[in-house]
């Protein structure tokens, strides 16, 4: 029993991170019609700038997070700005390139703003934790968790109940109609943009203390957010959520009770065999096509 | 005018006749990649960079087998760096068994050609995004196995000097020899150009091209899309395992962590650099992406190989959506403008007078 | 005359609408029938069904022959094996390929090189491309596109891509070709033009065209029987001239042009 409540928060805490970063890729997918490989790449670049404030200033990780999170906002700016807007007429895939062409270019700055070595970053709540029927439950955790599901709370209620979230949505269903209605569809896309620098931060910095920062942080995360995506459905929003909980869930179970060195093989095997029957995932729904 | 006229010829005949006869071209390359260990030998090129040519020659293949993908059939693969993995790991797993190297080689080649024919069936169903990061999970998986798998050997496989047509035993600890090492991956290089040559220049070639530019046609013309979408994946994943192949033949040594994404995402920006289609274009794709930064910038200015790739990259697709290898059709199209322009030029003083 | 195709009784619903509402008629050997009505009367659906991209009709298409085929039984892909080639009423073709290159795709079928021999470019692959080559030069002689014929299809004049479609569906030595709207778009002699290619086709190759188009002029001159539909429903089959002077084919689709 103690073991079993020990992998659902576990879960619940990795699941958060992917859940965020997942909600990042999606919120681009609909908007720039394209994924956004270097979400991973952002949160590290921004998580680096909280590390090293943290580390020159001795200020605390509440206060870094809040200047991460602000750096994080003009990153996701500049990028749409410089790179994604002017290339509005590009074929989707030489689109989804030029986010493999931001990450080398993430990669090779950072040595050169903040050296080579990795850093560290506390946690938000370093000691304290309390029991329940025998399983340890850390302060932390239980913070992560619950400012994830308030972030995708907000998120959600943000995105389904006002204006600009109703914005999102037009430019995510028809972005030319939604143009010609007087939606600020580049506006639009670049907060999109800023909001999934931001999110994907926000993971970075969950994930800091467990793995230390260094530019590949959040591969695992990633590469877990975009699985979860594609086991949710790309065509919603909810989808990729509910989607990275079930791989966290998937992966710790397995990695658990059957195998250390296989849980993960199997969940991907299971996740591709789901993928066969059922192409656009949990939630999504197959785009309609005219011969 | 008379000028122009003969140029107009000779270069008209020139083209012409290597476009008939391709195999001079790419003879003419593989004569010139043989002068890399000549350089060698006189010290211009050390024996680090040597090796660096030796992986874009080595790498240039997998990216030949993703342009058949992506250039051709309009699909991506996000996995090939598993696959390249996979040829070297699987022909040093095959040689540890006993097995001859070129018997170790067909092994790998039919057993990863099959998993790569399995997402060729996996993506009549799933389309898109999905497919992409389908190619993914098999990427991750072929990664994970790698890594944990006992007869991968942990970190790495040592195959050590290995023996060709059971007779040539080549090491790559020694000079001499790594220079014929250099000249056996250059050839097998020869061999894929051509070999993707005849591919692309023939029946499959249109059928993925149709396939890709408008599936109804495709299927109207009795183009089965099952067949060539096999027919693709199989194709890529026969190149990248071929490289992987061609990787354990030079290096003799084989690292079991480094076949990740990022790998799968070089490999792409060198299809994109250099340009869809294009097999000399691949190469040099691979120099630029891979090349420039190690052998030259390096030395100047620090690792700056990532950002310079990547601002490449991103300045291509905004500015050069061709690719590099498009450049010769440019300037030709430029010199037909001139000569218009000069032409016309002249015609109209003529009358003026 | 002797029948090539019969439609018989072919319906479709999509949706819960009836896009095709028992359509019954037979096209005979060597004719050409032109397919009208008004937008959205479904003609495109009809040719759709009838070449198996959908599936899910009721009714039967026969082809005739030595064996009557049911194309029901055929994968849209073998359709073409049984002598329907078509064409599309967005263009679809290969934009980055030669005009010649676009033809050869045509003749895929006829290929009978295996991937291995093309690999190794053994001699029957060499004599495959060469045979198959000279057969698109008589297709392209024909339709006066012998001299373009190494150009890209990218940038060609959209007469010029109309022709080029038409000249593919030739490579396959169909015995039915089916054109959608041939004439949409084009200008007054590039519709002369195909008028003549039209019929030339018809006389040299000795091949049936089914052909929905909605320049009336284009049809009178060019077809020998008309079928009108409309929403999805038979209305007539006839002449040219006995159709244009049907009452309910004038209520359904000329009256609108006689207001004007």
């Amino acid at each position: 029993m103690a073991e079993i409540l020990r992998i659902i928060f576990n879960s619940l805490e990795t699941g958060s991170a992917y859940a965020l970063a997942a909600l990042g890729i999606v919120l681009i997918f609909r908007t720039s019609k394209t994924t956004n490989f270097a979400q991973g790449m952002i949160g590290a670049l921004n998580a680096y700038v909280a590390a090293y404030i943290a580390l020159n200033q001795g200020f605390s990780v509440w206060v870094v997070t809040l200047i991460a999170l602000f750096t994080a906002f003009l990153t996701g700016i500049t990028i749409d700005t410089l790179m994604i807007r002017p290339a509005k007429k590009v074929l989707p895939v030489s689109k989804q390139i030029i986010t493999l062409g931001i990450i080398m270019i993430i990669v090779g700055i950072i040595p050169f703003i903040f050296g080579v070595n990795n850093f560290q970053l506390a946690s938000f709540f370093p000691t304290g934790s309390i029991d329940i029927v025998g399983a340890t439950l850390r302060f932390n955790t239980i913070f992560v968790i619950a400012v994830s599901f308030t972030v995708m709370a907000v998120m959600f209620w943000f995105i389904q109940k006002t204006k600009w979230g109703l914005a999102i949505r037009v430019t995510a269903s028809d972005e030319q109609t939604s143009k010609l209605m007087g939606v600020p569809t580049a506006t639009v896309t670049m907060l999109s943009w800023a909001a999934a620098a931001m999110l994907a931060t926000l993971a970075a910095i969950f994930v800091a203390p467990r793995v230390s920062v260094y530019p590949n942080m959040l591969l695992n995360v990633q590469i877990s957010a975009f699985f979860a995506s594609t086991l949710g459905g790309f065509s919603t929003f909810l989808g990729p959520v509910v989607g990275s909980y079930i791989i966290a869930f998937l992966r710790n179970f397995t990695s658990f009770y059957i195998s250390d060195i296989w849980g993960n093989v199997i969940v991907y095997m299971g996740i591709l065999v789901f993928l066969y029957f059922r192409p656009y995932g949990i939630f999504g729904k197959k785009p309609q096509k005219k011969v | 005018m008379k000028l122009f006229m003969r140029m107009d010829e000779v270069l008209g005949k020139l083209g012409a006749f290597f476009r008939k006869v391709p195999y001079i071209g790419y003879s003419a390359f593989f004569i010139l990649l043989l002068l890399i260990p000549y350089y060698h030998s006189t010290d211009v090129i050390s024996s680090g960079q040597l090796g660096i040519f030796a992986y874009i020659v080595i790498i240039t293949v997998a990216a030949l087998g993703l342009n058949i993908l992506l250039g051709y059939s309009g699909l991506i693969s996000l996995g090939t760096a598993g696959f390249v993995g996979a040829g070297a790991l699987g022909v040093g797993v095959f040689l540890e068994l006993g097995l001859p190297f070129e018997l170790a080689a067909i092994a790998t080649l039919i057993v990863s050609t099959l998993i790569g024919a399995l997402i060729g069936l996996f993506s009549l169903k799933v389309e898109g995004i999905y497919l992409a990061i389908a190619t993914l999970f098999v990427g991750e998986i072929l990664r994970q196995i790698f890594t944990t798998v006992p007869i991968f050997g942990g970190q790495s496989i040592m195959i050590g000097s290995v023996t060709l047509l059971g007779q040539f035993e080549l090491s790559t600890f020694d000079q001499a020899q790594r220079r014929i090492l250099f000249v056996v991956i250059a050839f097998l290089l020869l061999i894929m150009m051509i070999a993707m040559h005849h591919i692309v220049k023939s029946k499959t070639g249109r059928a993925l091209l149709a396939m890709s530019r408008s599936s109804s046609a495709a299927q109207a013309m009795g183009i089965s899309l099952m067949k060539y979408r096999l027919m693709a994946f199989s194709l890529a994943t026969f190149f990248a395992t071929f490289s992987g192949i061609m990787y354990a033949l030079y290096n003799q040594s084989v690292p079991t962590t480094q076949w990740t994404l990022d790998l799968s995402l070089f490999i792409i920006a060198m299809v994109v650099v250099g340009g869809y289609k294009s097999i000399y274009g691949t190469f040099i794709g691979a120099f630029i992406i891979y090349g420039i930064p190690n052998l030259y910038l390096k030395e100047l200015f620090g690792d700056v190989s990532f950002i310079f790739s990547g601002v490449l990259i991103i300045l291509v697709i905004l500015f050069y959506q061709n690719g590099v290898a498009y450049l010769a059709t440019d300037i030709r199209l430029l010199y037909y403008k001139l000569k218009r322009h000069i032409l016309g030029g002249a015609r109209g003083k003529a009358t003026d007078d | 005359m002797e029948k090539l195709l019969t439609i018989d009784h072919v319906s479709m619903t999509f949706g819960g609408l009836k896009a095709l509402d028992d359509i019954s008629f037979d096209i005979h050997q060597g004719e050409i029938v032109g397919l009208i009505g008004p937008n959205g009367a479904g003609k495109t659906t009809l040719f759709n069904c009838l070449t198996q991209f959908y599936k899910d009709y009721e009714g039967t298409f026969t082809l005739h022959g030595d064996t009557p085929v049911d194309l029901r039984d055929l994968k849209v892909t073998e359709v073409i094996d049984a002598g329907l080639a078509r064409t599309f009423q967005n263009i679809e073709l290969i934009p980055d390929l030669s005009i010649l290159d676009n033809l050869l795709i045509g003749a895929h079928r006829s290929f009978k090189d295996s991937f291995a021999e093309e690999l190794l470019k053994f001699p029957r692959a060499l004599k495959e491309e060469k045979r198959l080559k000279e057969k698109a030069d008589r297709v392209l002689d024909i339709l006066g596109l012998q001299a373009i014929k190494d150009l890209y299809v990218k940038g060609q004049p959209y007469g010029i891509l109309k022709r080029v479609e038409i000249a593919r569906t030739l490579m396959s030595d169909p015995k039915l070709i089916i054109l959608d709207e041939p004439a949409a778009g084009l200008n007054d002699v590039e519709t002369d033009q195909l008028e003549q290619i039209i019929q030339l086709i018809q006389k040299e190759l000795h091949v049936t065209l089914l052909i929905i188009e909605h320049d009336m002029g284009f049809v009178m001159n060019v077809c020998d029987r008309v079928c009108a539909i409309n929403f999805g429903q038979f209305i007539a089959i006839d002449t040219p001239q006995k159709i244009q002077q049907n009452p309910a084919v004038q209520e359904a689709y000329l009256g609108r042009d006689d207001d004007a």
